[in-house]
């Protein structure tokens, strides 16, 4: 056992686990402590959910949306899982945006006087309405071009309105509007205006038009009435058109596209199966989201895959064949790979057929602006630029969730924004999050993770666009948000303060997140006290021998 | 009411509160506010002192119905070997038994393998069972609501009780922010000490230290008192004096005595934990007023002793005024403050035996005298072992400093040691029987 290196305090700001693992880079630990801490800072209830508000929205402009639709996987990483359950970092950021919506709160422009160039948009799906705010917010003059008769993209024709009712993403959108963006909707590029044009208007043009092709099973009988891709299903139906697909139906796939049309399906009154290759273990969809599917009656059949659809003579859907599938070694994405299991056949009658297996970009009318003839998604750097003029992102690079579209939006306009005005573009490099340790987290007494309420499972089907799950009260909102570790930045819990019999620690008078104390090592004996009583590893190690 | 700080003072104050509550029929709440996990390893868990549990508190804890469990004991000790430059020699325990444990007072050193049984867990987990409640909130300041003492925590006034206990040691800041005109109190007079942990395997720890408390006379200024204690797998350093720096450390730890003590290849030592806590050197003024008490090293403690014994002291009888007598000023004058005094008078003429132990070290032939005398008294009948029984009280802190002195006055002490530092003038006759070196 070698001799242990003194242990003399520093304060150190580390990245926590949910900015890290937010692929918007939502400071969520920023907005949430400063709702927490709110009282010791002096700030109003109010005050201090509209500068959280401020925070969410420098980087994302739909905390409202977001609340609502994304898996947030700022939570899985969250240091108090393991104790008593991530906090509801997704719920909470749903209460301060419509909280912000019903107090009618505006997004400030960072930039006073306006930039010359103009911006084109194609496509108002998330990442380009975030592109479009962001350009906006500094200055610019933008316009979108939205081929669909309402903005939102796949927020709106990909997300069933149980999960996302239309008004709030209206709502939304309306605010980025506000800023004096210009929407042209029902607008297709190559009919309505040409490429040509479309480059000659704009200096820069972000390619923001998602992937809204439906792949295609690719079996014999598919070709006909009845079958369907899941983006196609399901934009209708946002659309408003009534469908009905019969009363057998089955959906293939095991993404948020499947369960969403599965459920879309049974909410028009069929009898649903979900066919998936792989198991529970390896559905990409959002496990709540799979589990209401199962409570609305939705039959879920693992490790099936369908090789025929089979049509009567009048042309009609009469059943899918089935093949049973075992899982082999697992493939690049770390999921292991269905084996198909030969003789293993059977048939299930059905009516109607959704496949939501994947989808890629639709390129159509769009050839002049396709990047690449071989390949249906767009190159581009690591901002996403594509080239002098133009910038990409969201689903047309690959497909992710919302919350990545929307920080392709803002990470191109800060590239652009960058490129145009001749200033630095943006660092990319993300510090390793800081893991703490359970016993730092036994410094936090026990609070369970607030649970909100939800339409009684009865309702869901006869309602079918009422919202399942509604928001937390204020109360429960303020005592999740107390439930935030503030993992890596000093919350003034006092503990080295209070500890350190040298003292090294003195109150600051300005305080604030982040900053409680000043620290002075001169009397400093090294013990390391402070650094092993810091809840939120705050204090680290410092590296270098005692200050001269 | 509230008990600030899981320690021994907080956790015997609740214990015996509540037991005595009980057995008058009187029904008491008791929060303890302690935010730290003894479970955890390293000076983040641990109370800072040396360990040792005296042989008069084990006895006078299991006439109270506590004993120390063997998991909570990290080894018993049954002597103390006294290192001088002159010589070393062993004193067993005059009772022949091992009756002074060996503790943790946190789960060991930072990155202990093992999970250790604290000492102050045990006696947190007493006063738990007779229904005191644990909360995990750091106190940081105490307001006072229509004369009842409230609670202050970081994130804002908390709840107002009958009685505050205050047992936070003497490492926290909280006394200084107590320090009000209002309750008249006044923090004890401090010096910083050095406690370190080294960790070796268990049988090489056994082979250099055995079971005993090595004790060093050595004339270092500044050092009062220097002990190596034996752990499981770890030996604890601590030195008391006169605020200990870094360059003391380093002359102790360097001096051929003490390097005798660890296998002699080993270089550097493997220290694994530090600090340099405070100590308690002169009491606290006015450890008491209406509804507020101070326990153990927080008002008034033993000299650089048996710190242990003295919270269960101060915490008894605060428990007994506050159950049979009030929560008054007056009350904790009448029968709390009496059981402080005495302990204070006694650190009065431990400062003086101390003093007159500082004048020894420093003479060579006194060294030797007292090397001389013990070694032959550890030869002899236990009835007449006059420097041995002083040495070995002083060391442990099993007897009030009154005593020791007494002990020093009586005409065959007196005679011994004139006739040893007579002896030890003289370097023919250094030699002396039952030297180990």
């Amino acid at each position: 056992m070698p001799s242990k290196p003194p242990m003399r305090p520093k304060q150190f700001e580390q990245l926590p686990p949910c900015r890290a693992n937010c692929p918007s880079g939502t400071d969520i630990r920023g907005w949430m402590t400063t709702i927490a801490q709110r009282k010791r800072i002096g700030l109003s209830d109010e005050e201090a959910y509209a500068a959280a508000w401020r925070k969410i929205v420098a980087v994302n402009p739909f905390p409202a949306v977001m609340g609502r639709v994304c898996p947030h996987p700022c939570e899985s990483g969250c240091n108090r899982l393991e104790k008593d359950g991530a906090v509801a970092v997704n719920q909470l950021e749903r209460f301060i945006g419509d909280w912000a919506l019903e107090r009618g709160l505006q997004h400030e422009l960072l930039e006073s006087e306006p930039q010359p160039e103009s911006i084109g948009v194609i496509g108002a799906g998330p990442a380009g309405l975030s592109f479009a705010y962001q350009m906006a917010r500094r200055g610019y003059s933008v316009t979108v071009y939205e081929r669909y008769p309402k903005p939102g993209g796949m927020l709106r024709y990909g997300i069933p309105v149980y999960r996302l009712p239309e008004d709030i993403l209206d709502a939304e959108i309306r605010r980025i509007v506000d800023l004096g963006v210009k929407l042209k909707l029902d607008t297709r590029i190559g009919r309505d205006v040409t490429a040509k044009e479309l480059q000659a208007r704009h200096q820069v043009v972000f390619l923001g038009i998602g992937a809204h092709k439906g792949l295609q099973l690719r079996v014999p009988g598919e070709a006909g009435p009845g079958v369907w891709t899941g983006t196609d299903y399901l934009s209708r139906i946002n659309q408003g058109e009534r469908m009905h697909l019969g009363k057998r139906v089955a959906v293939i796939g095991g993404g948020d596209t499947a369960i969403d049309a599965a459920r879309a399906a049974r909410r028009g009154g069929s009898e649903v199966t979900l066919l998936y290759r792989r198991t529970r273990r390896e559905m990409p969809a959002i496990d709540s989201e799979i589990e209401e599917a199962l409570q609305e009656g939705i039959q879920l059949e693992y490790l099936a895959a369908p090789v025929e659809i089979l049509r009567g003579d009048d042309d009609l859907l009469r059943s899918l064949v089935v093949q049973r599938m075992r899982l082999g070694d697992p493939d690049e994405s770390g999921r292991r790979r269905p084996i198909p299991i030969e003789g293993s056949e059977y048939e299930i009658p059905v009516d109607g057929v959704v496949a939501a297996i994947s989808q890629q970009p639709d390129w159509d009318g769009l050839d002049h602006l396709q990047p690449h003839e071989d390949g249906d998604w767009v190159r581009a750097d690591d901002r996403g630029q594509v080239n002098h003029q133009f910038w990409a992102g969201g689903d047309v690079l690959n497909l992710g969730i919302a919350s990545a579209a929307i920080y392709h939006g803002r990470l191109a306009a800060e590239s652009a924004h960058g490129r145009l005005r001749g200033q630095p573009t943006p660092d990319l490099h993300r510090p390793d999050p800081i893991e703490t340790t359970p016993a730092k987290v036994d410094y936090y007494s026990e609070k369970a993770r607030v649970t909100p309420r939800q339409l009684p499972v009865e309702d869901w089907l006869a309602n079918p666009e009422a919202e399942i799950h509604q928001a937390v009260t204020e109360e429960q909102f303020q005592e999740e948000v107390g439930r935030c570790l503030s993992c890596g930045q000093c919350f003034g819990c006092e503990h080295c303060w209070m500890y350190c019999a040298h003292g090294c620690f003195a109150r600051l008078d300005e305080i604030g997140p982040g900053a409680y104390f000043s620290l002075a090592l001169e009397k400093c004996q090294a013990c390391g006290k402070c650094i092993d009583v810091c809840p939120c590893g705050f204090l680290q190690v410092q590296a270098t021998e005692r200050p001269a | 009411m509230a008990v600030v700080g899981g320690g021994p003072g907080g956790s015997f104050f609740s214990y015996f509160l509540l037991r005595m509550a009980e057995t008058v029929g009187i029904e008491i709440e008791i929060d303890i506010y302690e935010p730290r996990h003894f479970t955890h390893c390293g000076p983040a868990g641990c109370n800072h002192c040396g360990g040792i549990v005296s042989e008069s508190l084990v006895q006078v804890l299991a006439t109270e119905g506590i004993n120390l469990p063997t998991s909570v004991v990290q080894r018993g000790i049954d002597s103390y070997v006294l290192h001088m430059d002159v010589g070393t020699v062993r004193i067993d325990t005059p009772l022949q038994e091992k009756r002074i444990a060996a503790v943790f007072r946190g789960n060991g050193p930072r990155d202990a393998e093992a999970q250790s049984e604290s000492f102050d867990r045990y006696l947190q987990g007493l006063a738990e069972e007779k229904g005191a409640r644990v909360v995990r909130k750091l106190v940081s300041d105490l307001a006072w609501v229509d004369d009842k003492p409230s609670l202050t925590h970081a994130d804002g006034p908390g709840a107002i009780y009958d009685l505050v206990a205050v047992g936070v040691g003497i490492n926290s800041n909280l006394l200084r922010r107590l320090q009000t005109s209002r309750i008249g109190y006044q923090p004890p007079k401090t010096a910083m000490t050095y406690i370190c942990e080294f960790q070796l395997d268990p049988e090489t720890i056994h082979h250099y230290l055995g079971t005993s408390m090595h004790v060093f006379l050595l004339d270092l200024p500044r050092l009062e008192f220097a002990a190596l204690i034996p752990k499981g797998d770890v030996v604890t350093m601590c030195l008391l004096g006169d605020d200990i720096d870094t360059e003391l450390v380093e002359c102790f730890l360097n001096s051929a005595e003490v390097r005798e003590c660890f296998p002699p290849d080993l270089e550097p030592l493997p220290k694994v934990c530090n600090c340099s806590p405070l100590i308690n050197v002169a009491a606290a003024e006015q450890p008491f007023s209406d509804r507020i008490v101070f326990l153990g090293d927080s008002g008034v403690t033993r000299l650089y002793k048996d710190g242990i014994g003295a919270a269960y002291r101060t915490a008894k009888a605060a428990a007994v005024t506050a159950v049979f007598q009030g929560i008054a000023a007056d009350d904790f004058r009448k029968h709390f403050w009496p059981v402080c005094r005495k302990i204070s008078a006694d650190n009065s003429i431990g400062k003086f035996v101390f003093a007159f132990n500082q004048l020894f070290q420093k003479k060579r032939f006194s060294r030797r005298a007292i090397l001389r005398m013990t070694a032959k008294e550890q030869v002899s009948d236990a009835a007449t072992r006059h420097m041995s029984r002083v040495l070995w009280d002083l060391f442990t802190g099993s007897a009030p400093y009154r005593e020791v002195l007494r002990n020093t006055m009586r005409p065959g002490f007196m005679v011994h040691l004139a006739w040893n530092l007579m002896l030890g003038m003289v370097p023919r006759l250094w030699r002396v029987p039952g030297d180990t070196r």
